[in-house]
């Protein structure tokens, strides 16, 4: 069997197409920064990639929706004239995991919503992603398979597939078959190939299993049980409110929107910030009222926007399963247990329909 | 629009958040531009002595000379404006608290320390009222010239009422709890752009704790990394031993 859909990229010549795809445009790779944490970092060659590596301290949504944007540049004379931003730079992010592009694959969703974000839709457009896929779990804290996602299901360019001393590489779109024919360094994919794939993810079949003890379609059903859980009391006590769990999570995309002047307070600049739920004032409103006080509830809301109300929206879940909010919490706060004490909790009034 | 009037104050500090303002490099013109500065004993011998429109104070409260003149100092200025960790939070001056107070004078100034009166180290808030605080240890250049221009326009600026792990993340730094070491960063309010942190420094609380802290879930962090509460208090103290002349 061939597919022209696959080709073949032998390793000896890996360096060289990463030197292809840098001349192209400016490209990003995860680079270890040591301490056992990776950060999506601008690379011009292959030594700093790391290939194998765990969930970056930032996930891809850096690139998407930056930690500080401008949007508007106004004046403030007597037309009070305003003008729209949007900056971007082309990029390729090559080396995403399977849950990174999950995570774009969500945001996408959120910001096509009308009325559409065309800072987001205009940057995303000149961004060109190669995805990287997982033959094994990175560590104990991931839950990909969970949320379906250990498996590559497009929202990718390329996909690369490390087959020992090749990577099977996977073309998925117009742009991503333009890299391959400009680098010209693969070759066609035989049948040989083929089944070498289809066996990895054969395998891969057994060593991806429910993180957590529970059929994901049943995930919803649990969140409708578990609203009022002793579980978000115990994290209330944990909970330090830092927002790591928020900020480092591949799918949240709160912002903030603020307006600042220049010394001469006639021009200024209108930008946004990434924002959390987990923080004191996100929920402060006007005569000091906040309307999730409670370190238990920002962290309840979280999971449900994790797990029950994308659902409705979007018709799947916002977690990608790539541990980072575990890794990232200094209070251990740990996303497979949380939901494995939920399950436990609800057990006595849902138990049955688990059988 | 008129120039406001500003006067630049200290007490008790190392002046070097007045000198951060020197340090602005050229962004110090366009200030300079917008302002009309009347009393700045650092760089200037000109006096002014009557009605601010801007009054900075940089420096703590710490003996009743200087109580006498931040009650001076506050009925001339329409607006006044705490700067940098000693003024906003009593700062490094705040450890002399821990000690009884004739000792430590006798330490310092000898046999005659008992022309040397002195109070319990006070933030200027703990005085006078303040209408703007920038915190840190030096200030953060980038937030001093934010809240000026909050000041020229009249509304109010809002501290970052979050820890500082919130910016260190947005930079992706790797933390140094992951590093094993301490850091104050998970209890004190962001603002400062994890400055410390990007440079390979610990966070040393100079900005002060946020308003509402999980002292205890931030006592299991600490077990859980063998740090003893002891030596994250003492950290603490360093900057923020005033605190407790806050609480009711």
């Amino acid at each position: 069997m061939e597919d022209t859909q696959y080709v073949v990229l032998k390793k000896d010549r890996f360096e060289e197409f990463i030197a292809a795809l840098s001349s192209m445009q400016k490209l990003v790779a995860p680079v270890a920064k040591g301490f056992g944490a990776y950060a999506f970092e601008e690379v011009t060659s292959a030594d700093p990639i790391a290939l194998n590596y765990i969930p970056t301290i930032l996930p891809l949504k850096k690139y998407f929706m930056p930690q500080r944007e401008t949007l508007l540049e106004f004046t403030l004379d007597r037309r009070s004239h305003a003008e729209a931003v949007v900056e971007y730079e082309p990029l390729t992010i090559f080396g995403a995991h399977t849950c990174d592009l999950a995570g774009i694959q969500c945001l996408n969703m959120v910001f096509s919503e009308r009325p559409k974000d065309y800072n987001y839709l205009l940057r995303k457009g000149t961004i060109t992603l190669i995805g990287l896929e997982c033959n094994d779990y990175c560590d104990e804290y991931a839950s990909c398979h969970l949320v379906h996602a250990s498996f590559p299901s497009g929202g990718y360019d390329l996909l690369f597939t490390d087959l020992g001393d090749y990577f099977m590489v996977h073309i998925n779109t117009v742009s991503g078959d333009r890299i391959v024919r400009t680098a010209g360094l693969c070759e066609g994919a035989g049948s040989a190939h083929m089944n070498e794939l289809r066996s990895l993810r054969d395998r891969k079949r057994t060593v991806f299993r429910n993180e957590v003890p529970i059929k994901t379609k049943l995930i919803p059903e649990l969140f409708d049980a578990v609203f009022g859980a002793r579980v978000w009391d115990n994290l209330n006590e944990r909970c330090l409110a830092c927002g790591n769990c928020t900020n480092v999570c591949p799918t949240c995309y709160c912002f903030n929107i603020k307006d600042e002047l220049d010394l001469t307070l006639a021009r200024g600049i209108r930008y946004r910030v990434w924002d959390s739920c987990q923080l004191e004032p996100f929920a402060r409103v006007a005569g000091g009222i906040n309307f999730r006080k409670e370190r238990s509830a920002r962290q309840r809301h979280r999971y449900y926007r994790k797990f029950r109300y994308p659902v409705d929206r979007f018709a799947r879940f916002f977690c990608t399963g790539c541990g980072r909010c575990t890794r990232a919490c200094m209070a251990d706060i740990s996303l497979k247990e949380t939901l494995s004490e939920l399950i436990k909790e609800s057990e006595e009034r849902v138990w049955k329909k688990w059988l | 629009m008129k120039k406001p009037k500003v006067g630049i104050f200290d007490f008790a500090c190392c002046e070097g958040c007045q000198l951060q303002l020197a340090n602005m490099g050229e962004q110090v013109l366009s200030l300079l531009g917008s302002l009309r500065v009347m009393e700045w004993r650092e760089v200037m011998s000109e006096t002014w002595g009557k009605k601010l429109d801007i009054a900075i104070v940089e420096g703590s409260i710490t003996d009743p000379h200087a109580v006498e003149r931040i009650q001076r100092i506050r009925r001339r200025a329409s607006v006044l404006i705490a700067y940098g960790s000693c003024a906003t939070i009593g700062g490094v001056n705040g450890m002399k608290n821990n000690f009884v107070f004739d000792e430590i004078r006798k330490y310092v100034y000898g046999d005659s320390y008992a022309f040397f009166p002195t109070e319990p180290t006070k933030a200027v808030h703990q005085v006078v009222e303040v209408d703007y605080f920038i915190h840190g240890c030096p200030v953060y250049i980038p937030e001093v010239v934010t809240v000026l221009k909050a000041a020229l326009q009249g509304i109010p600026y809002y501290v970052p009422d979050y820890p500082v792990c919130v910016e260190c993340k947005l930079n992706e730094n790797v933390c140094m709890y992951d590093r094993k070491v301490t850091c104050l960063g998970p209890v004190t309010r962001a603002g400062c752009n994890s400055w410390c942190i990007n440079n390979g420094n610990i966070c040393y609380g100079c900005r002060g704790m946020v308003s509402n802290p999980n002292e205890k879930g931030a006592l299991d962090v600490l077990a859980k990394y063998g740090i003893p509460t002891s030596l994250v208090v003492n950290k603490m103290n360093m900057y923020n031993k005033c605190r407790e002349l806050d609480e009711p």
